[in-house]
């Protein structure tokens, strides 16, 4: 026993260092899984509160910037009203038709704080649970795909953005069609690529990169970038392909939270499909 | 107690310029300036390193919780202050630390600062991007985000000496 003691006194700074660190990586290590920790994240009440105050000073800073934004989503929004276009088979159109059912509704949200040059990058927003959305809603912005909501408290959220190491969105060409998960590889914050797209795919330089809506976290067809550069994986028959994203996550203000109000039945359905016992190899 | 008060206004002060403004910087290829650890090497001489590793500790942790690292920062922290009864016992100088109070750039001169901060610093550093990135395929980024950040660190710690200590009452 008193050589216990007499251990632990010995080595007492050892210890509580090794406690400490324990303590820290334990926590940077199991967070992406279990988001218990809540508190400790900018999503907790008092933080976020540091952070909206110094959102309130900054924000001006970039106001041309999202105002410019702003004016072309409008104008593209615009040009869609009824009033913007022509009627070509008067009489057949009826305005209150049954045909479509709202899949996707939209809530607006502001950017607190973010970050784009960690390996995993994170950002705050000002809405939560209270404005009803939960973790795995996506997120984007008028330019394209922003990222994937994280943690949510009442009144924030912390969205994981897609410069993170295991985002993994569903992605595709849009002509062509040909698919596969987005990734970034930790080193441009305005370049990511996808992996899995077969190489016998043709695939054109500069084609629009858009989402593919397979989770049903994103409505198909929001864009994401264009393809920049392609080349061979050696070893492998896939493209490597490197893609521009539209959005600039430096300078990043508003982003719409997608609520997917079918999710429930996409989501039983998707369990029925068999699971996959093989690792595919990519 | 007047130093109690002083280093506590220091914590406030370093976990909110590092939060508000340098997590903020947009500075290319992966450089992340860190001053927090100037802090941590500031603190009083007398201090054992139990009471050391709990104030890094907790400096970290409050970084962590503002910038969504998760124990990233306090993990460093820890590291570095584990380290600097270490190093300043390596880097002694020859008749001991016995007049000074703070291990500042004026009380203990230019070399000392350089090579004892230096090397706490590129401890510091190394461990903070090695978890951060913590792929053996990503040598390169780890490196080049280890050689770009500790110069950076480092000149930003000496101006924040330059202007915010002064040189009289060290050298007193």
């Amino acid at each position: 026993m008193r050589n216990l003691i007499a251990f632990f006194q010995r080595f007492r700074i050892f210890l509580v260092f090794a406690f400490l660190q324990a303590v820290a990586l334990s926590m940077y290590f199991t967070y992406s899984d279990f988001p218990r920790l809540q508190m400790l994240t900018t999503a907790g009440a008092i933080n976020a509160e540091i952070l909206t105050i110094r959102n309130d000073v900054t924000k001006h800073f970039n106001l041309e910037e999202t105002n410019r934004q702003l004016q072309w989503e409008n104008k593209r929004l615009r040009e869609k009203l009824k009033n913007a276009l022509y009627k070509e088979d008067k009489g057949l159109i009826k305005i209150d038709d049954t045909l479509y059912r709202q899949n996707y509704s939209y809530i607006p949200a502001t950017v607190i704080n973010s970050t784009f040059d960690k390996r995993d990058n994170y950002m705050t927003i000002d809405i939560g649970s209270n404005h009803g959305i939960k973790r795995g809603d996506g997120v984007f912005s008028s330019r394209g795909v922003v990222g994937i909501v994280h943690v949510v408290s009442d009144d924030y959220a912390v969205v994981k953005t897609v410069l993170s190491k295991d985002i993994n969105i569903d992605v595709m060409i849009e002509k062509g069609g040909s698919f596969g998960l987005l990734k970034w590889n930790g080193l441009d914050a305005k370049r990511g690529s996808i992996t899995g797209i077969s190489n016998d795919m043709r695939i054109k330089k500069w084609s629009k990169v858009v989402t593919r809506g397979g989770s049903g976290i994103f409505p198909r067809g929001i864009l994401v970038g264009r393809v920049e550069k392609k080349g061979y994986i050696e070893g492998k028959p896939l493209w490597d392909i490197t893609v521009r994203f539209s959005e600039d996550f430096r300078c990043i203000q508003h982003v719409y939270v997608v609520k997917n109000l079918m999710q429930e039945e996409f989501d039983k359905l998707q369990q029925l499909i068999p699971e996959d016992t093989e690792e595919p190899e990519l | 107690m007047g130093g109690i008060i002083l280093h506590t206004v220091r914590f406030i002060l370093f976990v909110l310029f590092q939060v508000l403004v340098l997590n903020h910087l947009e500075i290319a290829w992966g450089v992340y300036p860190m001053l927090y650890p100037l802090f941590i090497l500031l603190l009083p001489f007398e201090m054992t390193t139990v009471p050391l590793l709990a104030i890094a500790f907790a400096m970290g942790l409050s970084i962590d919780v503002l910038s969504n690292t998760f124990g990233l920062h306090a993990s460093s922290a820890v590291m570095f202050a584990y380290f600097r009864p270490v190093i300043f016992k390596l880097f002694a100088p020859r008749d001991g630390y016995e007049n000074t109070e703070e291990s500042n750039i004026y009380t203990m001169g230019t070399r000392w600062f350089i090579y004892a901060f230096g090397l706490l610093l590129l401890i510091h550093h190394t461990w903070f991007f090695l978890i951060e990135v913590f792929k053996v395929n990503e040598i390169l980024l780890l490196l080049r985000k280890i050689g770009l950040s500790v110069p950076f660190s480092f000149l930003l710690s000496l101006f924040v000496q330059f202007i915010f200590i002064s040189r009289k009452k060290s050298e007193r």
